[in-house]
């Protein structure tokens, strides 16, 4: 049986660093807490680099826009205005809203994302736990999420919260299941649902084109899992041409429509660390995690996990949204067989060449 | 409203009283009959005087025996001794065909058989009317208020009615004791929800009441009225020659302004006899014709963004596109939303100086713009997406857009080929050499697609007349004709006239009664004659797609409300 974690996680780095024994009980609580505040510190500052500034940017880049200008140089001080401005607003709560759901649901959004990179080989040994059943338990936590969604919809006391909830619930149960399965198709081939011997297998190299090896990336290993899988993704954090759940010209913002100040922050914060948590996916279980050539390998992750969420701002300013009922149709009829198909193939093909 | 099919469309082969030269009124007098108790003439067709009991078996005749299809206007007024309501009715095939239909109503009991079975179009337009001037319509299916809230006191354009006393009461003041309270008791799985009027895709201030079948519109209600100006009763007390001319770029403000004053100026130039220059009528055309692919730019901007729902790149390249029209208009005009650039009798002011840089910023336009129509094109038209989306939702069928008065691009996106600078020429338009957009699909795609390839036609017009002024002799630059300091055009003259507007057919009535201003002002709104037919394409559709056809609506509140 494997070892439950692998040979140097990121607390462990930590208490060699302050000098301590890891085996002691309390040292590994404390070398913890420490390593997932770090981890979370470089999120939320991702994301407030990349949500409020990075977003305007880019989005303005795509639109021919200039954006951001005038805070400071390239516009970068309306990070700190914005913030500012967020948490100083009035948290209006409107009358007949289900008071404990409602107050949740933002929290429940933001830390179900959260919680997934606790997994999340960042390279460089950047890892807080490596538990053998890695890839699960992200999916697990992930969908978490979708909780969330439901609370802020249904106790909002709002129709168009209620219609929006309602989506994202719909949505998410239709693109959850083809996520898992093109997933899971990755776990054959890599024979382990631990995250660090994912990134392992995809070390060796595929092919040599003219002198430059191709590693055994699964995108390369197997491009139409990968495509399905980026697909459902851009469904599973609601940007277009999936962004229904929000749908801002049909039903104003869908579930978080009643929100403001701190608890629309914590939306706000929970989507984009979704969009990161699907790069991050992505990443480690179809780049090939954290290896790179020169650049040292938590960089490589960075850039690879960024690069998704590039993607995603790409879609949402050249796509139209679906409507509802021909999202339901293609996850259901279309998404869900050809992951299916796909899972049954790459069972074969893997089985045939064990064989 | 229901979605039944209309009684008769177009039935006859043979249109009675229809002739090479015109109508034959005393063939359509014969066709009334008894009905007729009165004639009258108007400057743009005569008027037949019916009683006010008999208005359905008069206005069924003309509909189905002399191919009348199209109800214009209802224009309602009251006199020192009556009330009187005027149905403008003319042909979809021929719409210099006219004939107006004039139902008189007592003073002490205003009340005449509604049009509504005959024309679907008359159900808002007699609303209209009820509310504004106070005659009650006999038989119609919903006659409450349209434009002015529900509380509201008394008639505004009524003779009897005083600014001076309280007009708007409270709802618990309002509220009939009598009156059954429904709340709360229908057990369905159905769910009421106001869209609007401050959402994200009214595209102004427009209140939709729907009702939702999970998420399939049962029934919707569109709820009008709240920028509502009175834009009548100011045009009833400014004068002919200046102090009108600044309001039509009020109605459709987004910056469709001069099709708007063309409508003013060619109703009030009919009714005062007042020519054109032909130099004026190239200046006129050229600038509205811009006018319009400004109008159609942001129609197609904010239809993308209903369906691709953020500010996305179809929607900034479609603004940065309209804005460098708008600086062309604004080097013209000195105005960049409200030009107030036409004048009875000709324009304000000749092209800026000097000429040839302005008509080489205008031919810069005309040399790129089909790069990037091509552009428009590639993103959206032939976006699978989109397509799925679009074809085939908010399907309006000809009948009923007929029956709806619906004119401008969502009449031609139905088949309907309809377009009054080609039927009723006036401009410079029968000179020029252009064509008519009509597209078949009937549905959101193709009121798209119609505006898209309306924008290539209005570059070629534009392109036209730029030609032209460039070539003008420059002692034959009359931009304005002689016109009388203060007109007063003869007492009880009536005339309609209208113009082909951005969203379609844009009407103006005025009746002199001898004065500077005139005693009657209404405008027919394109816009309002459109939105009426937002149900027959919703009902039993999801609510994105009642989202995207009311924007391949293309309203404009301003307009609607008036």
């Amino acid at each position: 049986m494997a070892p439950l974690q692998s040979a140097t996680p990121f607390p462990k780095i930590i208490a060699d660093l302050l000098g301590l024994d890891i085996n002691e009980t309390w040292v590994i609580a404390v070398a913890s807490i420490a390593a997932a505040g770090v981890i979370a510190t470089v999120l939320l500052s991702m994301t407030a680099v990349l949500g409020i500034w990075g977003k305007r940017k880019i989005t303005a880049a795509f639109t021919d826009r200039i954006a951001v200008n005038r805070h400071g140089p390239y516009g970068l001080l309306i990070i700190p205005a914005d913030a500012v401005r967020l948490l100083s607003k009035e948290l209006i709560v409107p009358e007949g809203v289900d008071r404990p759901a409602w107050d949740l649901a933002p929290m429940v959004i933001a830390s179900s994302a959260l919680l997934g990179f606790a997994v999340i080989p960042f390279g460089n040994n950047l890892q807080l736990a490596d538990p053998e059943t890695g890839l699960a338990y992200v999916f697990a936590v992930a969908s978490i999420a979708s909780a969330g969604l439901l609370m802020a919809g249904y106790a909002s006391n709002n129709k168009f919260s209620f219609l929006g909830g309602l989506r994202a619930v719909a949505q998410n149960l239709a693109y959850e299941i083809p996520l898992v399965l093109t997933g899971a198709s990755v776990v054959i081939f890599a024979g382990s649902l631990q995250m660090s011997t994912i990134v392992e297998m995809q070390r060796q190299t595929l092919v040599t084109l003219g002198g430059i090896p191709i590693p055994s990336w699964y995108a390369f290993v197997n491009p139409f899992a990968f495509v399905l899988f980026l697909v459902a993704n851009l469904a599973e954090v609601g940007r277009n041409p999936f962004d229904i759940p929000e749908a801002p010209t049909e039903i104003v913002a869908g579930y978080q429509t009643e929100y403001s100040s701190v608890y629309f922050v914590l939306i706000y914060l929970g989507e984009f660390i979704h969009i990161f948590l699907g790069g991050a996916i992505i990443a480690t279980i179809f780049l090939g995690g954290a290896s790179g050539p020169v650049l040292p390998g938590v960089v490589w992750f960075f850039i690879k996990m960024v690069s998704v969420y590039l993607f995603t701002q790409w879609a949402r300013s050249a796509v139209p949204r679906l409507r509802i009922d021909q999202l339901i149709q293609i996850g259901w009829k279309g998404m869900l067989v050809l992951s299916f198909a796909n899972l049954v193939l790459t069972a074969v093909v893997v089985g045939v060449i064990n064989a | 409203m229901s979605l039944e099919e209309p009684d008769n469309p177009l039935a006859t082969e043979e249109q009675v009283g229809a002739t090479e030269e015109g109508v034959d009124y005393d063939a359509l007098a014969d066709l009334l009959g008894d009905t007729v108790i009165d004639r009258e003439h108007h400057v743009n067709a005569e008027g037949f005087v019916v009683r006010p009991d008999e208005v359905q078996d008069a206005l069924f005749a003309l509909r189905d025996e002399a191919g009348f299809d199209h109800c214009s206007s209802v224009t309602a007024q009251e006199y020192d001794d009556r009330y009187e309501s005027i149905y403008h009715l003319k042909k979809y095939d021929d719409p210099t065909q006219e004939v107006s239909v004039v139902v008189p109503t007592s003073k002490d009991e205003p009340v005449s058989q509604t049009a509504e079975p005959v024309y679907r179009t008359a159900d808002w337009h007699e609303r209209e009317a009820y509310d504004l001037v106070g005659i009650d319509y006999e038989g119609h299916p919903d006659m409450r208020r349209i434009l002015l809230p529900e509380t509201w006191q008394g008639h505004p354009l009524g003779q009897d009615f005083s600014g001076e006393e309280p007009q708007v009461v409270t709802l618990r003041e309002h509220a009939n004791p009598l009156q059954e309270d429904h709340r709360g008791e229908d057990d369905t799985d159905t769910m009421f929800l106001n869209i609007g009027p401050h959402h994200p895709a009214t595209h102004g201030v427009l209140h939709i009441e729907t009702v939702l079948d999970g998420e399939q519109v049962a029934d919707l209600d569109p709820d009008i009225g709240y920028l509502h100006r009175c834009e009548e009763q100011m045009c009833q007390q400014s004068t002919y020659r200046h102090q009108i001319m600044p309001y039509p770029d009020r109605w459709d403000y987004i910056s469709a302004g001069i099709l708007n004053e063309w409508a003013y100026a060619r109703a009030a130039e009919d009714l005062a006899d007042i020519e054109v220059p032909e130099y004026a009528q190239v200046v006129r055309t050229m600038s509205a014709e811009l006018c319009r692919i400004a109008s159609h730019m942001l129609a197609l901007a904010t239809f993308a963004l209903d369906i691709y729902g953020d500010f996305t790149a179809i929607f900034m390249y479609a603004i940065r596109d309209r804005e460098v029209v708008q600086d062309i208009l604004e080097d013209l005009t000195g105005q960049r939303l409200m030009f107030n650039y036409l004048r009875l009798g000709g324009v304000a002011w000749d092209l800026p100086e000097p000429r040839e840089e302005f008509f080489e910023k205008i031919r810069d336009f005309l040399d790129e713009l089909p790069e990037r129509l091509g552009e428009y094109h590639d993103m959206i038209t032939s976006n699978e997406i989109l397509q799925m989306r679009t074809v085939d939702t908010g399907v309006l069928p000809p009948e009923e857009a007929k029956s709806y008065g619906a004119t401008g691009p969502v009449a031609r996106g139905s088949g309907i080929d309809y377009d009054l600078r080609r039927d009723d020429p006036y401009g410079y338009y029968p000179e020029l050499d252009w064509d008519v957009v009509t597209e078949d699909g009937c549905d959101n795609y193709a009121r798209l697609l119609c505006r898209m390839r309306e924008v290539e036609q209005s570059a070629r017009i534009i392109e036209q007349c730029v030609d032209l002024l460039e070539d003008w002799p420059e002692d034959e630059r009359e931009i304005q004709s002689n016109v009388p300091r203060t007109l007063r055009p003869d007492p009880d003259t009536e005339i309609y006239r209208a113009v082909e507007g951005a969203k379609g057919e844009l009407g103006i009535y005025i009746r002199s009664d001898g004065t500077d201003k005139p005693a009657r002002f209404k405008i027919r709104s394109p816009c309002f004659s459109n939105l009426q037919t937002l149900p027959v394409m919703s009902e039993g559709e999801y609510i994105p797609d009642m989202i995207a056809s009311l924007g391949s609506l293309d309203i404009v509140l301003g307009e609607v409300d008036r």
